[in-house]
């Protein structure tokens, strides 16, 4: 005897998967929490020295291109001064921007910019800060490590920093890792 | 115009009032909230998180595990396919012992051995005889006269910080018991009790009762000084059903199957420094005997051990950690006078080893693990002046291996190798590599795997081997894929494949002259796929998973297929081809959790009966379902009150033999009534000072 063809309503079962997943992106992905690295990048303000010429006026804070760092970083600045001095964020787009900043945030998108960025700012007093992983390897002064268990700890290349002509805090240097 | 919109706009503005000054009041605190953030110290700011506070699923796929590779990794990225049980899994589940914890990991699965005795299989795969290896606390419990291990009210549950299982092999690492898989019990040491913890079970079935435990515990970290102790007792039995065996012979397990754990531990660590000590005592009764009824009263059967550990981490530099490890222990298992059919047993055997690992980081991606272990055998017969092969009442074997691992991270994958060689002086020796690929990008991941491992004979197993024979280390291949996804960020799902392949396995027959020896013979293994989802959301938890396994293409042990009752040999004895688990808990408040969970068998094979010619013949048993419900409510702090139904259809799931010995499927336990309690005071508050 023939069997009867089961018949699949593929629309509903389609219709039905969509509305399982729509369900399930209701929730969001872990996303990087970025005002734990802004806490960072305030204590990097506050334990790394600048020449002192550059210790006057306003501090300014860059970031290259486009981040949803620059919302909380933005934040910072209306929360918070360092030593008495306004914070100043501004967003760059070449590198030629970050001229006359004080610190400069790399985020992930731009991380191929860090090299270009230590060429061009060498004997400048800027502090480099990459997001992503191995960039202080790269040239950056300071860079993000995820560690295993989710913390968030940073590496440090204190050969960059001291040729920007800035000084580290000791108690920095114990909190993250040299890497040289 | 209607008056209802006008109505509408009103409830709503009305209902939407309170909630708008809360609003406020929240975004003053917030701002509040946000200075206070950015004050935090330099120590605090090492706490933080790259993605923010976990919720309770990315803290337990995030944990921390050593189990698989020695260097802690995540769950997602850890070489091995691997479970993770946590102690409030536990405490919800209202688990009366490691067989329902157990059983609800894909895979893992209990059957019945010899006199009344539960042990484990894993993937289809009778892993009961040295197959798969269980630690506590790093320390071995498998007996070593035979390599068992048995389940059933025996550990303390309630002290369980957390049990990681490798659902695949860890001889790489851990040597000849983890052929198949290790379980690997965490306890609660002293500065996770920080005080006193007690509590007990109690819990009823049909006909009498089946658990009456007692636990207490003390331990408390003092600076770098960290110390404690547990006691855990009880009686539980069995099954309150009836055995029968092949000759119809019958008995009430009521107080002819106790059970009853009697398990103490004590721990002093000071800086790197520790020592252990385990003393557990598990003392049974029973008339299953080999699968006949014994006549008369139940016998009296122990189990005895006692484990010492002294430890040293000695961490040169930052990179460096060298870790000398001496462990002493002394076992008298399966001890009974002698009764119908069988003679008395009383054999205690010792494995006193030394064990050096050092483990050194390269840098953050690269670390290497490099080890050497030397371990000596005892053995004694206190009833046989001349038991071993030997001729003589004692018998001494030893065994030294050397094992490394290197484990590289890179951007676009995780790659871990590692071998591990044993040479023992009367079977030979045994080289196990193993490589490994994992890797998670965001929300997928996966993990490729392959390993060797092997079965070290046990002592009774050498002595069990005829010279001419020549008995030898069994050899298993394992080849495993996992991919998971992370569908948002309360939940999960993961898909393994694995195919199991054991060369030349350790069997047990009888010589010309009815003796019993053991033998390499033929071949064994399986193959199959592991699903798991699993759903955490604050005030509901869902998990379910998938387990199915097939014998099919694989060399088969004839004492453990089906061949002789079925064309389809896809199926091993004892084991359902296809196992599904189900939990769902939920949470009305932060003191209240109902959970009900399932555990659904397929259909399973069984000796049930002997034909005219003494034959023993085989039996299809249905598919069964059992279904549990707990509530637990923690009415103040520290108090957890729970109640619960085990097996509320009263399916009386039966543990079957997975091989062909003349035992019936031994009775598990009717419908059980569960009371639990547990009760925990600090000594001081833990630091609740929440960085973010």
């Amino acid at each position: 005897m023939r069997k009867k063809p089961v018949i699949v309503n593929y629309k509903a079962t389609a219709i039905a998967l969509l509305l399982l997943c729509g369900s399930f992106n209701s929730a969001k992905a872990q996303e990087t929490d970025y005002k734990a690295y802004t806490l960072f990048i305030y204590n990097f303000m506050k334990y790394v020295e600048w020449p002192e010429a550059q210790s006057k006026g306003d501090f300014i804070l860059a970031v290259m291109g486009d981040s949803p760092i620059n919302k909380e970083l933005q934040a910072l600045a209306s929360a918070k001064k360092i030593k008495g001095r306004n914070i100043v964020l501004r967003k760059c787009a070449t590198v030629e921007d970050t001229y006359g900043c004080h610190l400069v945030f790399v985020p992930n998108s731009k991380s191929a910019m860090v090299k270009t960025l230590k060429d061009q700012t060498k004997d400048k007093p800027v502090l480099i800060v990459g997001e992503r992983e191995g960039l202080a390897k790269k040239g950056a002064s300071l860079s993000f490590v995820t560690e295993e268990g989710d913390e968030l700890k940073f590496d440090i290349n204190k050969k960059e920093i001291e040729q920007h002509q800035l000084k580290i805090s000791g108690q920095l240097v114990s909190l993250g890792t040299l890497i040289n | 115009m209607s008056k209802e919109p006008l109505i509408v706009i009103v409830l709503a503005i009305l209902v939407c009032l309170p909630w708008k000054m809360v609003s406020q009041t929240d975004s003053t605190a917030a701002k509040k909230d946000t200075i206070d953030f950015y004050d935090m110290s330099l120590e605090q700011l090492l706490k933080m998180r790259a993605h923010g506070v976990p919720n309770e699923l990315e803290k337990l796929i995030n944990s921390l595990i050593s189990v698989a590779s020695k260097k802690p990794l995540n769950t997602r990225e850890s070489p091995s396919i691997i479970s993770l049980i946590t102690a409030d899994d536990i405490l919800k589940s209202g688990a009366r012992d490691l067989i329902d914890v157990l059983r609800t990991i894909p895979g893992l699965d209990f059957g019945v051995d010899v006199e009344g005795v539960v042990g484990v299989g894993i993937r289809g795969n009778w892993a009961h005889e040295g197959k798969m290896l269980l630690l506590v606390d790093g320390l071995e419990m498998n007996e070593i006269l035979f390599g068992t291990t048995q389940f059933g009210n025996h550990y303390p549950l309630d002290l369980i910080k957390r049990i990681e299982v490798i659902r695949g092999p860890g001889s790489a690492i851990y040597g000849g018991f983890a052929e198949y898989g290790v379980i690997n019990i965490i306890t609660k040491q002293g500065e996770d009790l920080n005080g006193i913890s007690t509590g007990g079970i109690y819990g009823q079935g049909q006909n009498d009762y089946l658990h009456r435990n007692a636990y207490f515990a003390i331990g408390n970290k003092v600076n770098d000084f960290e110390y404690s102790f547990m006691g855990h007792m009880g009686d539980g039995q069995r099954s309150d059903q009836d055995y029968t065996d092949f000759y119809d012979s019958t008995y009430n397990m009521a107080r002819n199957s106790n059970i009853k754990p009697n398990y103490f531990s004590a721990s002093l660590k000071y800086k790197g420094l520790s020592y252990r000590w385990i003393g557990d005592y598990y003392n049974t009764s029973m008339k299953d005997g080999y699968g006949d009824v014994v006549p008369g009263i139940a016998v009296q059967e122990t189990f005895r051990s006692t484990f010492h550990e002294l430890k040293y981490v000695i961490n040169p530099n930052k990179k460096l950690s060298i870790t000398p490890r001496f462990t002493f222990k002394s076992q008298t298992p399966w001890s009974s006078k002698s009764y119908t059919g069988k003679e008395a047993y009383n054999r205690t055997a010792t494995r006193a080893l030394g064990n050096l690992t050092a483990s050194y980081n390269l840098n953050r991606y690269v670390n290497f693990v490099l080890g050497a272990e030397y371990y000596q055998d005892k053995a004694m017969d206190h009833e046989d002046s001349s038991y071993f092969s030997n001729g003589k009442q004692e018998v001494s074997y030893n065994n030294y291996a050397f094992f490394t691992q290197g484990l590289i991270k890179t951007r676009p994958v995780n790659f871990i190798v590692g071998a591990r060689y044993d040479k023992h002086n009367v079977y030979g020796d045994a080289f196990v590599p193993r490589v490994g690929l994992t890797k998670k990008y965001g929300a997928f991941h996966f993990k490729a795997l392959y390993s060797n491992s092997f079965r070290a004979p046990s002592i009774e197993n050498v002595n069990g081997s005829p010279d001419s024979l020549n008995i030898k280390p069994e050899l298993t291949k394992v080849a495993e894929l996992e991919l998971g996804y992370k569908l948002g960020r309360r939940s999960i799902i993961s898909v393994n494949l694995f195919d199991i392949t054991t060369n030349d396995p350790i069997v047990y027959k009888t010589d010309s002259n009815n003796a019993d020896i053991y033998v390499n013979e033929g071949g064994s293994g399986t193959k199959g796929v592991e699903a798991e989802y699993k759903l955490r959301f604050k005030k509901v938890n869902f998990s379910v998973n998938y387990a199915f396994y097939t014998a099919a293409n694989k060399k088969q042990i004839t004492d453990y297929s089906i061949s002789n009752a079925s064309s389809d040999t896809s199926a091993l004895l004892a084991f359902a081809k296809h196992r599904v688990n189900f939990s769902a808990i939920w949470n009305p408040t932060e003191k209240l959790s109902i959970n009900l969970n399932a555990s659904l068998y397929g259909s399973r094979w069984a000796y049930t009966s002997v034909d005219s010619t003494d034959t023993s013949a085989l039996e299809e048993l249905p598919s069964t379902v059992l279904l549990n419900l707990f509530i637990n409510w923690e009415p103040v702090d520290g108090l957890n009150i729970g109640l619960g139904c085990y097996d509320i259809l009263n399916q009386k799931f039966n543990f079957i033999q997975p091989y062909n010995g003349y035992h019936p499927p031994l009775p598990g336990p009717s419908r059980e009534i569960v009371f639990k309690l547990q009760y925990n005071l600090r000594f001081k508050a833990k630091n609740r000072k929440v960085v973010k």
